[in-house]
């Protein structure tokens, strides 16, 4: 097995200390190591966004990102974003929109949305398709999602 | 007084958990102690087995077994065909082939170890086209099987012989006929042939699949898996393992998508549950992404040669079709395609006449299985070419052509399908109207030589659906428990499985206006075959059918015991009385008891009793005959789509802009879950149409992963305009019928209607890929040609 | 994946110069083409994993003596942020606007993108068109020391570079196009971005009275590497932008690409699209 690196980070607000292997995907350390499983593994390339979760305010695909490479920074999940007021806000606008079915690329898309709505609240139709296009989803058509993030961002708008 | 819940948006019961992370599907389910599989696949599309050598990587730290056929001489043939062992003995047969299979401490160590396997082939001559495999000499794919694979070694009281072999490379055929084609020929005034050719795309659901097999020390097995038919597969696993299918139980954890996907038994899950007996521990297995693509059931493709006719006033005469359908390696469910794909060249629009024959054929390709509306869409995207080419032959507009040749209400079909409710009509003239259909077909077709690279098209297609269920199998029924607890909160324990479709949903909306209580009153309890009475599963659309009928039976013969029992109490009649917001009430609405109340004073009185109730709904419906003629449905379900497209001549890049869709639903239950189930459907259709496009070449898949398989992104999908047209089924609960497969069906057929509208050229091969596109406009495709040896 | 001995994380230009310079290591940046690759045996790391993501010297976008600078480890994002960007280097903005996806992009750099050198690279082929320049820096004699190549020079085929083992993508330079330079990215593709290209076109000029001058004329995914179309833009310099002229540059670049047939594409095809979306791009351009 490789080489094992000291890492110090804060997750969801915490601070965690871990020893990671030098190859190991920070999608596999939250998992695996951490327990989190609301991140998802679903193709393991970067082309799906089951598993974006903010890496100091950023969204990015957990899957390719080294857990090494985590040292020093802030890392939310879904867990952490449905802490937040606004997160929670963004769940009722998911739930009470239709937009979950089977729900596998819900927390993706939870985390891709709140990070969409931070940096552009009241975006509009346009910006919220550009804005969710790395998160794939076979069961809603993304209409509702779409509605969801729509109405959350809005919400925003009128009270940050 | 109690709202109506019927027609109102309920949001998902599960979602709240969903959205925060909290579900835990399969692939996050930890057992302790459990051991992580891995399965050995073949690197050769078809060859001899010769040797495998597993030593050194059972030598490896952490790995606790490595097995082949060679330690599972007991394994019996599943799937549909009972063509397909899960260990491969002698043979492998596609390039996903399941030779050898790792139990380790973790993933990473089961991966190290599949490397140090040592697997010696002999390859043998690829049979990559069902033409190659009916040419005579072809090599075939189940020969008459030798050595290990004949099950000599397997014949004990009971056992199944391991897969008999085919004299040739036909796994199966079908034959339809109803009237006389021939007859129907020389009745008609016009007569157009085509031949259409149906590409392999796949479910791409975004949880990978996986498995969790556990025995206990007394041999029973737990299996947590995310089949949509957990008592079929019951019985099958039993039969697989020599057991009492008593001693298995089925969890089916959350499920991250399921399309028909899960319907057949694969080999990873016999493999795992090997594991799991040999290891004595908890194994799971989950697949890569990539394993996904390569090792789950496709779509079935279809080589379509369809003749049609009609007279020069419109009426259709006849339809003979003929299918060549790729088997694959091993038989799943794609072979049975024919099953739904007769019922559309028989009964989609009224025609007197009509033949029917398909050849589904052995090859070393991936094998199909059950998608999402499991033929239908290769057999419309045919008829509704052919309804358009026919309308135009006899000089009328595509709307009146289909009104004339559409069903009634009450029509029995020369196939035998009763449709007691028929929306058909209402739903071509609802989607042409509100789409300007005619308007903009004209406008499109006058454009035809205006200059400009980007040409509009609009265009129509319909389907038929069974929507009250299918009875294919013994049974079509659904059971449910129903109890109510002191302070009427019901807990409804249902055969019906959720796969993330809504159906617990809708059965508690369902009970809650039975008996007057709020969705929060109600806990779902399914998924599980110790605790749930039986259903035959997830398909076919049936579920809001079937298990809606069966939720309202049990919760109906609560709600009489609840008024049987108010009635002794107050002396008035048992019909006098009614639930409605929480409470016992009279039928003008007066509120006599507290529901909760009343049912403490109902346990806790002399007659000292609770309100636990069941039903067994079994629909009307029949099982066809020998010539597959019945009425398999106890109810159907039609669509009309019109889709809008953009057509770009100098790149053949065709965008979908809108689509206006009717659809006749019997009743909608809960307008939110429905208008999720339609515009998923929609967007569904139109990956099949223009962007999905599973390669594969000389049996090898050329493209099994996210990159360079398009699954349609946000920005690309329609506007979606949706009516409902609400015929309320006699049958049906609240009148509803199914609806999950439908919205998916005719979206290709009208697609491809819409770019000849837009370009004049009619393509008659999918998918509407760019190049493909280009090379249609340029004359530099070559269109399908039929071949098929006779 | 493969044995990795040594993690590094070095916090200046030196530090990895250094690291370098020692032999046998894997560059780390945005990671978003190292871990799949990693993932699917298509790269191997070597013993040592060298993360450059805390280099100071390696970030920022700035107007430097008529060119702009971008430093190797900014990210797609940031270029699509930045006004100077989008506003004087409009070929560059537009193409990061097609660059995968948020996600992606939050994480992608250019320095990546360069010395990954994909055919097809998205950046890459505004960037060759602008005649953009990359740095390199190293220390061979224990001073960090630093060379200018130009971008058709670095990039010598699909996934190979001129970048020596011991040296590190520092940034790369874009002189500004002149003033009235117009510009246009194209990309073939079915999806706003999340689309690897089956050709890309950039393509811009400026008017002089009614001639074109300084026209720039780039391609992806039509030879092994991004490429410069010079026959094309001979074909178009110093010409008035009318039917004739457009035809003859587009026949010209047909006989400066060598594409492939691929899972994503026939030849065939690739040859149409240029030849139609060229003349596309062109006419929108000189509009301009």
């Amino acid at each position: 097995m490789s080489a094992n690196c000291d890492i110090a980070f804060t997750l969801n607000g915490v601070k965690r200390e871990l020893s990671v292997p030098a190859g190991m995907s920070a999608l596999a350390m939250l998992r695996e190591r951490l327990g989190l499983t609301g991140t998802k593994y679903g193709c393991g390339e970067g082309e799906c966004g089951a598993c974006t979760i903010l890496v100091d305010g950023m969204s990015v695909n957990s899957c390719l990102v080294f857990a090494a490479d985590c040292d020093g920074r802030e890392l939310v999940t879904i867990e952490g974003v449905v802490q937040s007021e606004a997160g929670e806000r963004l769940r009722s606008a998911f739930v009470a929109s239709g937009a979950v079915q089977c729900g596998f690329c819900t927390p993706g898309l939870m985390v891709q949305a709140s990070h969409l709505i931070e940096r552009h609240p009241g975006a509009d139709e346009t910006a919220i398709r550009r804005g969710i296009e790395g998160n794939l989803c076979r069961c809603t058509g993304y209409r509702k999602i779409i509605d969801a993030i729509s109405a959350a961002a809005h919400e925003k708008l009128r009270s940050p | 007084m109690n709202e109506t819940l019927i027609g109102k948006r309920i949001p998902k019961m599960d979602a709240p958990d969903k959205a925060s992370g909290k579900t835990r599907y399969i692939q996050d389910l930890e057992m302790p102690g459990a051991l992580h599989a891995k399965i050995l696949r073949s690197t050769q599309v078809h060859a001899r087995i010769l040797s495998i050598d597993t030593r050194a990587a059972k030598a490896l730290a952490g790995v606790h077994a490595v097995i082949t056929a060679a330690d599972v001489p007991w394994q019996r043939p599943i799937g549909v065909g009972k063509d397909h062992l899960p260990l491969k003995t002698d043979r492998v047969r596609s390039l996903r082939d399941e030779i050898a299979a790792v139990a380790a401490d973790s993933e990473a160590i089961a991966e190290a170890a599949l490397k140090l396997i040592r697997v010696e082939y002999e390859p043998l001559p690829v049979v990559a086209t069902t033409l190659a495999a009916l040419a005579p000499g072809a090599p075939l794919i189940h020969p008459e099987p030798r050595g290990a694979d004949s099950g000599e070694h397997l014949k004990t009281a009971g056992t199944p012989v391991a897969f008999a072999g085919k004299p040739d490379n036909i796994a199966m055929t079908f034959d339809y006929a109803q009237g006389d084609v021939v007859q129907g020929e020389a009745e008609s005034d016009v007569v157009i042939e085509d031949v259409f050719r149906l590409h392999y795309v796949t479910h791409c659901c975004m949880g990978v699949s996986g498995v969790i097999a556990e025995f206990d020390p007394g041999g029973n097995l737990l299996l947590y898996s995310n089949t949509q038919v957990p008592f079929l597969h019951k019985r099958e696993f039993a039969d697989l393992l020599g057991i009492d299918p008593g001693r298995i139980r089925i969890i089916q954890p959350p499920i991250g998508g399921g399309f028909g996907s899960k319907l057949d038994i694969y080999p990873f899950e016999p493999i795992a549950i090997f594991l799991a007996k040999i290891t004595k521990r908890p194994v799971k297995l989950v697949f890569t992404r990539e394993e996904e693509f390569v090792a789950s059931p496709t779509r079935q493709p279809v080589l379509l040669k369809l003749r049609s006719g009609c007279r020069k006033d419109g009426t259709l005469t006849f339809r003979a079709v003929e299918t060549v359908h790729d088997n694959g390696a091993y038989t799943s469910w794609g072979a049975t395609t024919p099953f739904v794909m007769m019922q559309t060249i028989s009964s989609l629009y009224r025609v007197p006449h009509c033949k029917y024959h398909t050849k589904a054929v052995y090859t070393n390709n991936p094998y199909a299985g059950s998608f999402r509306g499991y033929g239908n869409l290769q057999a419309t995207f045919a008829v509704e070419a052919h309804m358009d080419k026919l309308a135009a032959a006899v000089g009328m507009d595509g709307l009146a052509f289909r009104l004339k040749n559409a069903q009634d209400p009450g029509e029995i079909t020369p196939q035998g399908m009763h449709f007691k409710t028929c929306g058909f009509k209402q739903c071509l003239t609802t989607a042409a109207g509100r789409s300007d259909f005619l308007r903009k077909q004209a406008d499109n077709r006058a454009r035809w030589n205006d200059a400009g690279p980007v040409k509009r098209g609009i265009g129509m297609a319909s389907m038929l659906h069974v929507g009250g269920g299918a009875k294919i199998y013994p049974s079509d029924g659904c059971g449910t428990i129903l109890k109510i607890d002191d302070f009427a909160h019901v807990t409804l324990i249902t055969g019906a499985s959720e796969i993330g479709q809504g159906s617990e949903t809708v059965l508690s909306q369902l009970v809650c206006e039975e008996l007057g209580l709020p969705m929060s009153a109600v806990t779902v309890v399914n998924n599980d075959t110790d605790i749930t009475p039986w259903d035959v599963g997830v398909h076919a659309s049936r579920t809001t059918f079937i298990a809606g009928n069966s939720a309202i039976g049990a919760a109906r013969k609560a709600k009489k015991k609840i008024l049987d029992a108010a009635s002794a109490k107050t002396g008035r009649k048992t019909d006098e009385l009614g639930l409605a917001g929480g409470f016992i009430t009279s039928n003008s609405g007066e509120k006599l008891f507290e529901l909760a109340k009343f049912l403490r004073s109902l346990h806790f009185s002399d007659k000292a009793d609770l309100v636990m109730t069941t039903f067994y709904y079994e629909p009307p419906s029949r099982h066809q005959d020998k010539q597959f003629k019945g009425d398999v449905s106890a109810a159907y379900a039609w669509a009309t789509q019109v889709c809008e497209v953009e057509v770009d001549t100098q790149t053949g890049i065709v965008r979908l802009l809108k689509v206006t869709g009717a659809h006749d639903v019997g009743r909608v239950l809960n307008r939110l879950g429905i208008e999720g189930q339609i515009e998923g459907g929609i967007v569904m259709g139109q990956g099949y149409a223009i962007t999905e496009n599973l390669m594969v070449e000389n049996g090898v898949m050329r493209n099994p992963n996210f990159r360079d398989y398009k699954l349609v992104t946000a920005p690309e999908i329609p506007e979606m305009d949706i009516s409902f047209i609400e015929t309320m089924d006699g049958e049906g609960p609240q009148g509803a019928k199914g609806v999950g497969e439908a919205p998916a069906i005719c979206i290709a057929a009208a697609v491809a209607n819409a770019i000849h509208n837009a370009t004049g050229v009619r393509i008659t091969a999918l998918p509407f890929t760019p190049e493909n596109v280009y090379r249609a406009l340029n004359g530099a495709s070559e269109p399908p040609v039929w071949s098929a040896a006779a | 994946m493969d044995l990795i001995e040594y993690y590094r994380a070095p916090t200046s230009l030196e530090e990895a110069a250094d690291i370098l310079r020692a032999g046998n290591v894997t560059v780390l940046a945005g990671g978003t083409d190292l871990m799949p690759q990693a993932q699917a045996g298509r790269m191997h790391f070597q013993p040592v994993l060298m993360n450059v993501r805390r280099v100071p010297e390696l970030r920022g976008i700035a107007e430097e003596g008529g060119a702009v600078r971008i430093g190797a480890l900014v990210t797609i994002t940031e270029l699509l942020e930045s006004a100077l960007v989008r506003e004087r280097l409009g070929m560059l903005w537009q193409a990061c606007d097609h660059f995968a996806s948020d996600q992606i992009r939050n994480a992608a750099t250019v320095g990546g993108n360069l010395c990954n050198a994909s055919p097809a690279g998205d950046t890459l082929v505004p960037l060759l068109a602008l005649n953009a320049r990359v740095v390199l820096a190293s220390k061979p004699n224990g001073t960090l020391h630093t060379r200018r190549v130009p971008l058709a020079e670095f990039l010598l085929g699909p996934g190979r570079t001129c970048r020596g083992p011991a040296e590190l993508l520092a940034a790369v330079e874009v002189p500004l196009p002149p003033a009235g330079f117009a510009g246009e990215f194209y990309k073939h593709g079915t999806r706003p971005g999340l689309d690897i290209a089956a050709i890309s076109i950039a393509a811009g000029a400026r008017r002089d009275g009614a001639l074109l001058r300084d026209v720039r004329v780039a391609f992806g995914a039509v030879a092994p590497t991004p490429i410069r179309a010079p026959r094309a833009e001979a074909a178009l310099e110093g010409h008035p932008p009318d039917a004739a002229t457009l035809e003859a540059a587009v026949q010209a670049a047909l006989a400066e690409i060598h594409p492939i047939s691929d899972l994503r594409a026939s030849d065939w095809y690739r040859r149409e699209l240029i030849h139609n979306m060229l003349k596309r791009v062109l006419a929108h351009v000189c509009q301009l």
